[in-house]
């Protein structure tokens, strides 16, 4: 049977997840291609996997491990619609420049 | 145990601003610009602080983790691969390396989730993550390239290669960060709760058919009668088991919904990938 973990073992890899979740916010933000800011998300949600498995760990509890499945799933599912919303928005203008798209915001 | 008198926690918190600053300053180094690029010195900057911030964190460590030591060691390793690359992820000018690069962030992180004792989820991820989504991701690069020739840098589009407000969304970044990381170092008392059901006790308790099965097969060779806690015992459940114990018993709602979501998004895929379209020519597009 595991032990349980210090606090500030815990902290420790909460410190991870948070950084690789500020990368992907990072990268969303300054990337323009429209898949490098998808790919982005993708870390974000690596971060968030991450911060609930050490929550799960810390807890001794396997409910964040399976929040993982659930959240691998979603990403899943996100992937494959943003990818084909990304096809279709470049086959339209022929870049994937989301800059090119700024007259959505009106 | 961590001290709540602020004793040791102080210098640490100041150390983790400090090296949000200097994480800050290396990653606006490291991105894509026109022009000089200080890229290199960014790089150095950037594993200098990580190096630091690890040394300064190790010296506060506990005497008791809850981790042997030997695989904590590792967590440094894994951790400084994963913040590598996804460093390079948001900053290489090519969206096919920052893809490999992004699986390379992956094997890492499940490096971390292996040291967690998730050994399910790990290789999971690395399968869903490292295997499908990548894939899916290098096909859209290719059927979306504007170049042909994705080699030569001056072939790259120009919003690949100069990044987007890259001062206002590092600062927003690391502020954010330092935040958390405010939050994610205030002493937390240690969690009295953390007790799992030995492994034993979950199944008397709740695979008792499983138990019974065995049992059956086992009194063909066996006249014991009450065989059951004495099965029980000699086994222990691993972390699929005990992952799937979790799924299927407490959130049987939740597993329902994440099929209905997939079928959902694999309609709207399919229908979205069946939309005709003609390129807008009335309008030419920003090279």
């Amino acid at each position: 049977m595991p032990q349980p973990i210090d606090p500030l073992t815990l902290a420790h890899f909460q410190m991870t997840a948070a950084i690789l979740f500020v990368m992907g916010v990072i990268g969303f933000l300054t990337r323009r291609n429209l898949i490098i800011m998808f790919l982005c998300t993708e870390m974000m949600f690596q971060g968030i996997a991450l911060s609930l498995l050490a929550f799960s760990r810390f807890h001794l509890n396997h409910t964040g491990q399976t929040f993982v499945i659930f959240l691998l799933s979603i990403a899943a599912a996100e992937a494959a619609l943003a990818l084909a919303l990304v096809v279709l928005l470049f086959r339209r203008k022929r870049t994937l420049d989301a800059q090119a798209w700024t007259q959505l915001s009106g | 145990m961590i001290q709540s008198s602020g004793n040791t926690a102080l210098p640490m918190q100041y150390a983790l601003y400090i090296a949000s600053a200097f994480g800050a300053l290396a990653l606006f180094m490291m991105m894509p610009r026109q022009g000089y690029n200080p890229r290199k010195i960014g790089a150095l900057i950037g594993a200098m602080t990580l190096g630091a911030l690890w040394l300064c964190l190790a010296e506060y460590l506990p005497d008791t983790l809850g981790i042997e030591r030997a695989a904590f060691a590792y967590y440094y390793i894994f951790s400084f691969l994963a913040i590598a690359c996804a460093t390079r992820v948001i900053t290489h000018t090519q969206p096919v390396h920052a893809a490999l690069w992004f699986v390379m962030m992956v094997i890492a992180s499940v490096g971390i989730f292996l040291i967690l004792d998730a050994e399910f989820i790990a290789f999971a991820t690395l399968i869903i993550y490292g295997g499908a989504i990548l894939v899916t991701y290098l096909f859209v690069i290719m059927l979306a390239s504007e170049t042909s020739d994705a080699q030569a840098p001056q072939h790259t589009p120009i919003y690949d290669r100069i990044a987007y407000e890259p001062v206002a969304a590092v600062a927003a970044g690391f502020f954010l960060l330092a935040v958390l990381l405010t939050a994610i170092f205030t002493p937390l008392p240690s969690n009295p709760d953390a007790h799992s059901p030995s492994d034993s006790q979950i199944i008397a308790s709740t695979l008792t058919n499983r138990a019974a099965r065995r049992l059956a097969q086992q009194a063909e060779f066996d006249e014991i009668a009450n065989l059951p806690t004495a099965l029980a015992d000699n086994r222990s459940l691993d972390n699929t088991e005990h992952v799937g114990l979790d799924l299927f018993r407490s959130h049987p709602l939740g597993l329902e919904l994440t099929g209905v979501i997939l079928l959902v998004s694999l309609v709207g895929a399919v229908v979205i990938a069946k939309l005709r379209v003609e390129p807008d020519t009335a309008e030419p597009a920003p090279a």
